[in-house]
């Protein structure tokens, strides 16, 4: 049992995809005070998402994310789309990808569950709301939930 | 004196023959003239029908009389002057016609009840008068009476419908025709005059006429050859033709093809398989104009039994003004639509783009006054306390907007649902109010209804809160009841026991962010009753606010949403 346990000191791999740095600083304040170790990358695009965790150019010594936090409304290309990419590749799937976006429409998070989405939260609009939401997913993501080591091959 | 009776006699001898073959005549020869439309010929059938008994008879008895004027002249022979009086009977009791007999000068010499019925002259009164007192003032200075004897003498026969006079003066339009009587060597012996008021045929048929001239659409009849038979002038105009222009011709010519023999097919089908239900057929199709242009028409078809066989009246609409409008009126209600989807689609987005950086705002002042309390000059604190105030305030408009323009947005199927289980989900999320302000909510059974469940739910969320919101000294009595209206809708009612609202205040209060308290009394946008009112109005209903503040009787807030289907 214990080979397959987490080593605790190792940083845990985390993926932001999000245009806004108001919304990135935020994140970091909020991951400031875990427990756990997180080393936070981020994509400002889905097209730079995609670069990042297919490795490719300036990303080709990216670390392959443990958790994936994905904004629906970006640039260039769409989230809807990067996490489409994600689900439909085999080497990425396994990868959890949690949804973090203003929109609270009905058809995203349908749409998103129905993408294979592995849960959607809507950003709270106050201070407060969005440092709890970041902290639960630190809790439950991070120290909570087992995580897949390695994509199955 | 000799002479004169004789002469009586041998007219009396071929009165007989001379009226029957002239009542054969006259029918035969109305019955030609009439053949144009079908009620004339049914006119002449009815004419010829009672001619032909009366000809028949008089032939009979006048054939019968020969023999016997030869056998029994002189003699008192009763079966003589039984068949004598029954043909004498007969023409006297003709009611609808005027018979009687002029001497070759136009002496009136017999008299029958139709004649004296129309004309107005007893026989004692008229026998031995000229018989150009009929006639017209203007007639008799044109010479017509004399004009008219010369000619039946000559030609055998005449036939004219022209004014006549009655004894009182008034006139009427009469049909005549003049016989004349010859022996067997030729003499002219006299004239027989048959004839009949025909005003009243005529103000009928110009009544008809008036009445189809009138019809706002253009009327055409038309037989199963498909030819125009008559029409109206609406129907001269709508198409541009000149009445002659159009009688005879075929139907098609103004009714593009395939449509007319449409019209035909339709209108005699209807005429044969469902002539018992009458059954008015209306077709959309186009018309013709002389001119080649077309236009929008509607065609109502009712079949008619005619002696020509079946004929098809049109009433024909030309509906380009109707098709104008609906059309104007469609253009209208889709820009409407269009405009209104934008409008909330732009509210939606307007809110949902504004709560992006206006998020941020918020966050990062909180994050300083989270931060930085304290550490700096109470100035700074104050400042960044007003901003966090202010972040948070527009944040909760910009929330409630979106609410708003959400409101009834999701296009859910209406179901039948328990009002009953809304309530108490209402209150359910409720709980936590109602338990820190000790509210009783009481309620009647509530009935089952199609309509929205989550919208309803969050109608009565709303109206309950609300009543307890703004609740007075009191503890809050909160009660929902419900009854139908008419049959048509259900009306729930909120009572509350609380502050109450002002009357003036009644239509504010559903409006978009109106608030009646300050800021410091009660927090909210004024968002709750806005979205209540858009919620019930999607939802085909309305709602209304009752109070009497003064008598401290608290507010009744009413809804009525309709019963909806199987309810």
């Amino acid at each position: 049992m214990t080979q397959s346990m987490r080593i605790p000191a190792a940083p845990i791999e985390v993926l932001l995809v999000e245009d806004s740095p108001g919304d990135v600083r935020l994140t970091r304040e909020a991951l400031k005070d875990t427990k756990v170790q997180v080393s936070l990358h981020v994509a400002s695009d889905g097209i730079e998402a995609m670069a990042f965790l297919e490795r490719e150019g300036v990303h080709v010594h990216a670390p392959r994310p443990d958790l994936i936090l994905l904004d629906l409304n970006l640039p260039k290309k769409d989230g809807r789309e990067v996490l489409q990419e994600i689900k439909q590749s085999v080497a990425l799937k396994s990868i959890p990808v949690v949804i973090l976006t203003t929109s609270a429409s009905e058809t995203d998070v349908l749409r998103s569950y129905q993408l294979h989405a592995n849960c959607y939260i809507s950003k709270p609009v106050d201070l407060d709301g969005f440092l709890k939401v970041v902290q639960s997913i630190d809790n439950f993501w991070l120290s909570v939930v087992k995580l897949p080591h390695e994509a199955p091959s | 004196m000799k002479t004169k009776l004789s002469l009586i006699r041998t007219m009396q001898f071929g009165f007989g023959a001379a009226l029957a073959i002239l009542l054969v005549i006259g029918v035969v020869a109305l019955l030609q003239r009439n053949l144009d439309t079908e009620r004339r010929l049914l006119e002449a059938w009815t004419a010829l029908g009672l001619g032909s008994v009366v000809a028949l008879l008089i032939a009979g008895l006048a054939g019968w009389r020969v023999p016997r004027t030869y056998a029994a002249r002189g003699r008192a022979d009763g079966a003589f002057l039984k068949s004598e009086d029954q043909l004498r009977i007969l023409i006297e009791g003709v009611q609808d016609y005027a018979i009687f007999m002029l001497d070759p000068q136009g002496t009136v010499v017999s008299w029958n009840a139709g004649a004296e019925r129309i004309k107005g002259y007893k026989a004692d009164e008229i026998i031995g008068q000229n018989y150009s007192r009929f006639y017209p003032q203007e007639d008799i200075a044109l010479g017509k009476p004399e004009e008219a004897l010369r000619i039946a003498a000559a030609s055998g026969r005449t036939e004219t419908e022209s004014w006549r006079v009655r004894k009182d003066g008034s006139r009427f339009l009469a049909n005549f025709v003049i016989t004349a009587a010859r022996n067997s060597s030729g003499t002219l012996l006299g004239f027989s005059e048959i004839s009949r008021d025909v005003t009243e045929r005529q103000e009928t048929e110009a009544k008809y006429r008036g009445l189809l001239e009138a019809a706002p659409d253009a009327m055409v009849v038309v037989n199963q050859a498909g030819e125009i038979v008559l029409l109206n002038l609406q129907a001269e105009k709508q198409f541009g033709y000149h009445r002659d222009e159009l009688v005879g011709q075929r139907v098609k010519n103004i009714i593009p093809e395939g449509f007319a023999e449409r019209l035909i097919a339709d209108g005699t089908r209807t005429a044969v398989e469902a002539l018992a239900q009458q059954i008015g057929t209306g077709i959309d199709l186009l018309g013709r104009r002389k001119n080649g242009s077309d236009f929008p028409i509607e065609i109502m078809l009712r079949p008619l039994e005619s002696a020509d066989g079946i004929l098809v009246t049109a009433a024909i609409r030309d509906i380009t003004e109707r098709k104008k409008s609906d059309e104007f009126l469609l253009k209208t209600v889709g820009e409407l639509k269009r405009s209104n989807d934008e409008l909330e689609q732009f509210a939606y987005i307007a809110s949902h783009d504004l709560q992006e950086p206006l998020r941020m705002v918020a966050s990062y002042t909180q994050l300083l006054a989270k931060r930085y309390h304290g550490r700096l000059d109470s100035d700074a604190d104050e400042f960044i306390a007003y901003a966090v105030d202010g972040s948070n305030r527009m944040q909760q408009l910009i929330e409630d907007l979106l609410a708003y323009s959400r409101a009834g947005m999701d296009g859910r199927a209406l179901q039948k649902i328990s009002s009953d289980r809304s309530l108490q989900k209402a209150l359910a999320n409720l709980r936590l109010t109602i338990e820190e302000t000790g509210a009783l909510v009481t309620h009647d059974s509530l009935p089952d209804i199609t309509t929205d469940d989550t919208q309803l739910t969050q109608v009565f969320q709303n109206l309950v809160g609300n009543a307890i919101k703004y609740r007075s000294a009191e503890v809050p009595r909160i009660h929902v009841s419900a009854a139908a209206n008419g049959g048509n809708e259900w009306i729930f009612s909120v009572r509350d026991n609380g502050l109450g609202i002002d009357p003036k205040y009644f239509a504010r209060i559903f409006v978009l962010f109106q608030r009646l308290h300050g800021r410091d009394e009660f927090d909210g946008t004024g968002i709750g009753l806005a979205i209540c009112k858009k919620m019930l109005e999607r939802l085909g209903g309305r709602i209304w606010v009752e109070s009497q503040p003064e008598q401290e009787k608290g507010s009744t807030f009413h809804f009525a949403l309709p019963q909806g289907v199987g309810t």
